[in-house]
C-alpha cells in the first residue's frame, strides 16, 4: 500500500518538476513548484517526519512561494520568452551536462552500500528516537544542544538578509538620495 | 516495509537535475531562482531519507537550516530583482552584462 502510494507520488512529483522547467509562464511555473513542495511534504509524511512535512507546507509552499508570486505579480513578468540564437547552443550543451550529472550521481547511488558501520553519534540518536519521545521534542532538544551554534548563526543570517533586503529595495531618486515621505503628506 | 532510500535518492537526483536544467535554460531571473529552490528541495529530500534510513531525527534539523537559508536567499534575491527591474525595466539575466569582463 505504501509502495503504491509512493509510486504515484514519485510520478506526480517528477511531472510537476518538469512543469516548473517547461512552463513558459512564470506564474504557472511557480504553481507547479508549490505542487512539488506539497508532494515532498507527503513524501516526508510517508517517512513519519510529521513536523518536517508541516514546516515544508507552511514555510516553503506558504511563505517562500507567496513571496515569489508576489514579486512576479509586482513586476508583471508574464511575458513569453523568445530565445535568441546565441542561447540555443548553450542550451544543448547545458542539457548534455545535466544528463551526465544525472547518470554519474545515479550510478553513485546504485553502487552505494553503507559499509562503514554506524558511528557513535548516530547510535546515540537512534536510541533517543527509539525511546518513544515525540519527534518535535527530539528536534527541539537537539536544536538547543548539539546544533546550538548553527542555530545562533541562523539568526545572524536572517538579520543580515532582512537588512540587505531593505537596503536593496529602498527607493532612491536620480542622484541616489533616499526618498523620504513627508509625514504630514502621508496623513493627509 | 521495504526501504524507500533508493527510490527517494533517485527522486532527489531527478529533481536536482531538473533544477540544474532550469538554471542553465531559463533567462528569467525569477524562474532561475525557482530552479534553485527545486535543487534545495532535492537536497532536503536526500537529508530526510538518509535520516529515516538510519532511524534518526537530525535530517529534520538540517532541513530547517536549509529552509532558513532558502528564505533569506529568496528575500535578498527578490529585493535585488526589484531594484534591477526599477533600473532596467527587465530581469532577463543574459542581457545584464555590465560586469561581464
Amino acid at each position: 500500500m505504501v509502495l503504491f502510494l509512493y509510486s504515484i507520488l514519485f510520478v506526480i512529483t517528477v511531472a510537476l518538476a518538469v512543469g516548473v522547467l517547461l512552463n513558459k509562464d512564470t506564474v504557472r511555473s511557480a504553481m507547479c513548484l508549490v505542487g512539488v513542495m506539497m508532494c515532498l511534504a507527503a513524501n516526508y509524511l510517508l517517512m513519519q517526519q510529521e513536523f518536517v512535512a508541516f514546516i515544508q507546507i507552511v514555510v516553503y509552499a506558504g511563505a517562500i512561494m507567496v513571496l515569489f508570486l508576489f514579486v512576479i505579480m509586482l513586476l508583471n513578468l508574464r511575458e513569453v520568452e523568445v530565445l535568441p540564437w546565441y542561447l540555443r547552443n548553450a542550451r544543448f550543451w547545458g542539457g548534455v551536462l545535466a544528463l551526465l550529472f544525472f547518470f554519474v550521481v545515479g550510478f553513485g547511488i546504485n553502487v552505494f552500500r553503507s559499509s562503514h558501520g554506524i558511528p557513535g553519534v548516530v547510535a546515540k540518536e537512534q536510541a533517543l528516537a527509539e525511546s518513544g519521545t515525540p519527534e518535535v521534542i527530539i528536534l527541539a532538544t537537539q536544536m538547543m544542544t548539539t546544533y546550538i551554534v548553527p542555530f545562533l548563526l541562523t539568526s545572524v543570517l536572517l538579520l543580515v538578509a532582512v537588512i540587505g533586503a531593505i537596503v536593496m529595495a529602498r527607493r532612491r531618486d536620480e542622484d541616489g538620495n533616499e526618498i523620504v515621505l513627508d509625514p504630514e503628506e502621508v496623513d493627509a | 516495509m521495504t526501504s524507500l532510500l533508493q527510490p527517494n535518492l533517485i527522486l532527489a537526483t531527478l529533481l536536482f537535475t531538473i533544477g540544474i536544467l532550469g538554471v542553465m535554460w531559463k533567462r528569467n531571473a525569477i524562474a532561475l531562482f525557482m530552479s534553485v529552490e527545486l535543487m534545495l528541495n532535492a537536497a532536503n529530500l536526500a537529508f530526510v531519507s538518509f535520516a529515516h534510513e538510519l532511524g534518526i531525527m537530525s535530517g529534520g534539523i538540517l532541513v530547517l537550516f536549509v529552509m532558513t537559508v532558502a528564505a533569506a536567499e529568496a528575500g535578498v534575491g527578490l529585493a535585488i530583482f526589484i531594484a534591477l527591474f526599477r533600473a532596467r525595466r527587465h530581469i532577463r539575466v543574459d542581457e545584464h552584462d555590465t560586469l561581464h569582463g
